[in-house]
């Protein structure tokens, strides 16, 4: 395959303006604009980052443990969301019963519930997977559910007709019907389970590491620097974990299926 | 003396109640034969649909009967098929395992639903598109899916709800000619509903007027001309102003005014 015009310059207006933000950056701090105290030029960060992986990799510790909490957490949030979610799609009974208590659980802000959690599950991992959970589970329960009812009345008579039973129409039109509604829940739930882990890792001060207890625990030495590198931790993770695990999915189903736009 | 194949006996239909109540269809009564291309024209809102969904057993009748071989319509079935007027395909199916679809639900092994289906596929006129996804094709082609898909586990009953309402002009008079020629090859039962009268006039066996809601049989027209038909051939021309004339003081019953006197 020959390297199209647009595969060079699409990556390139990428990466654009963050050179064009860190040059005048570099030069804002460097000509003492800026106090260095306060913002650390990207070259200091770019040391902090060596420092963090050498001698000893204290980074990759401190990722591990986030991943390995968020990854879990988000698990949680995925299989009991898709479940209850499908369960409130096509029962109109559960629907009642869950979606006047969902509607208004989904307004408190993940890390409200942190206080609580501490309170009843202790200071250590259980209260920030907990979060976690909670961040991902209210928009894929939401999506899910909006998804399956929203399917067409006539895709499913569709299927009805042609002698479809209820397991048929649920596996083969209601759940396809709704993936890309899933989809769109699973997304954000990367987005709030993420903010989740960093919120509950400040507050959890029994943990022993992570990106959001590394920027907590750089406060108590002014260590700006620290806190820059896991601002920027958090930013690209969250990047890349929306690419990497969702992209493949959608560019696999609904976008192949013509059911959204390709990006 | 052909056999009764649907029949409706003083069949009511009413939507809501209270104030929102909306009688779509009262004391409407038809009986469709065997093999016979029947179409369904009336005014919008005139209850055409309805009475499709009733024989499809999507709704259910609020009074009267619906018969299909003697036995009251109780709920879907693949003895008929459905053509919907915006395809209704599944967009996750390739177009052979759309026309597939209804033959892996009957349990028919995989290399004869196959075999079946890329049958339908030719006599549809896709060859070629089996592995294309409904989204690349035309509305059109579209329409060709839907044909196969509802004809490929063999229903006795093929229901169309506007079939060619979605499509242009030109695609749409292509598209009555390939179902002239489908149906002579299947000779199946076909309820049609259209609000097309050039349409209906072209396709029909008989051609059932029906009046502004609540809906009833104002006429029955029977065509009794050669296939495929000129729509510009004197008979043709003939009956088609004889429906027009029909449905006409439908229409401007429906829009509130009443019908001009020639």
């Amino acid at each position: 395959m020959t390297i199209t015009r647009s595969q060079i310059i699409k990556p390139f207006y990428f990466v654009l303006p963050f050179l064009i933000v860190i040059g005048l950056w570099e030069l804002a701090v460097d000509m003492g604009t800026v106090s260095s105290r306060l913002v650390p030029s990207p070259s200091l960060i770019t040391l902090k980052f060596y420092r963090l992986m050498t001698p000893e990799p204290i980074l990759l510790n401190v990722l591990y443990m986030s991943f390995y909490r968020l990854i879990l957490g988000y698990a949680l949030g995925v299989l009991i969301g898709v479940s209850l979610g499908i369960l409130m799609g096509v029962s109109n009974l559960l629907y009642r019963v869950f979606s006047p208590i969902l509607s208004l659980l989904i307004s408190v802000p993940t890390l409200a519930w942190v206080p609580l959690l501490l309170v009843t599950l202790g200071p250590g991992e259980e209260t920030v997977i907990i979060a976690i959970f909670l961040g991902s589970f209210f928009p894929i329960v939401y999506n899910t559910l909006n998804g399956i009812r929203s399917v067409s009345k006539h895709r499913v008579w569709a299927a009805h007709i042609m002698g479809a039973d209820k397991a048929t129409v649920f596996f083969e039109v209601l759940l396809p019907g709704s993936l890309v509604s899933i989809i769109t829940g699973l997304r954000l739930a990367i987005g709030y389970s993420w903010r989740a882990l960093v919120g509950a890792e400040m507050l959890a001060a029994g943990i022993s590491a992570g990106v959001g207890q590394m920027i907590y625990a750089a406060k108590a030495f002014n260590d700006v620097e620290a806190m820059f590198a896991g601002l920027i931790i958090i930013a690209i993770g969250g990047l890349l974990l929306d690419r990497l695990l969702m992209d493949p999915i959608e560019r696999k189903t609904v976008e192949k299926w013509g059911m959204v736009k390709e990006r | 003396m052909k056999k009764v194949k649907v029949q409706a006996i003083d069949l009511n239909k009413t939507f809501g109640g209270g104030n929102d109540k909306v009688v779509a269809i009262s004391d409407f009564n038809l009986e469709v034969k065997e093999n016979e291309f029947t179409v369904l024209v009336g005014p919008s809102g005139c209850g055409k649909s309805t009475f499709l969904y009733m024989v499809a057993g999507f709704e259910k009748p609020t009074g009267g009967k619906i018969l299909l071989d003697g036995k009251p319509i109780t709920k879907p079935g693949p003895d008929r098929g459905f053509v919907f007027q915006e395809f209704v395909l599944y967009p996750w199916r390739t177009v052979l395992s759309n026309v597939t679809f209804g033959l892996e639900i009957a349990g028919v092994s995989k290399e004869v639903a196959k075999e079946t289906a890329m049958r339908l596929i030719e006599m549809v006129g896709l060859n070629g598109f089996e592995n294309a996804y409904p989204h690349t094709l035309s509305g059109g082609m579209k329409q060709r899916v839907g044909i196969a898909r509802a004809l490929a586990y063999d229903p006795e009953v093929l229901l169309m709800d506007e079939p060619f309402g979605s499509l242009d002009a030109q695609t749409r008079k292509v598209m009555q000619g390939e179902l002239t020629r489908i149906w002579e090859k299947m000779k199946k039962t076909v309820i049609f509903v259209t609000h097309s009268v050039i349409e209906a006039t072209y396709l029909a066996d008989k051609i059932i007027v029906m009046t502004a809601r609540p809906g009833r049989v104002k006429g029955v027209i029977d065509v009794d001309l050669p296939r495929p038909r000129d729509y510009t051939g004197k008979q043709y021309l003939r009956i088609r102003g004889k429906v027009l004339g029909l449905l006409e003081e439908e229409v401007m019953k429906s829009l509130g005014k009443t019908p001009r006197k020639p």
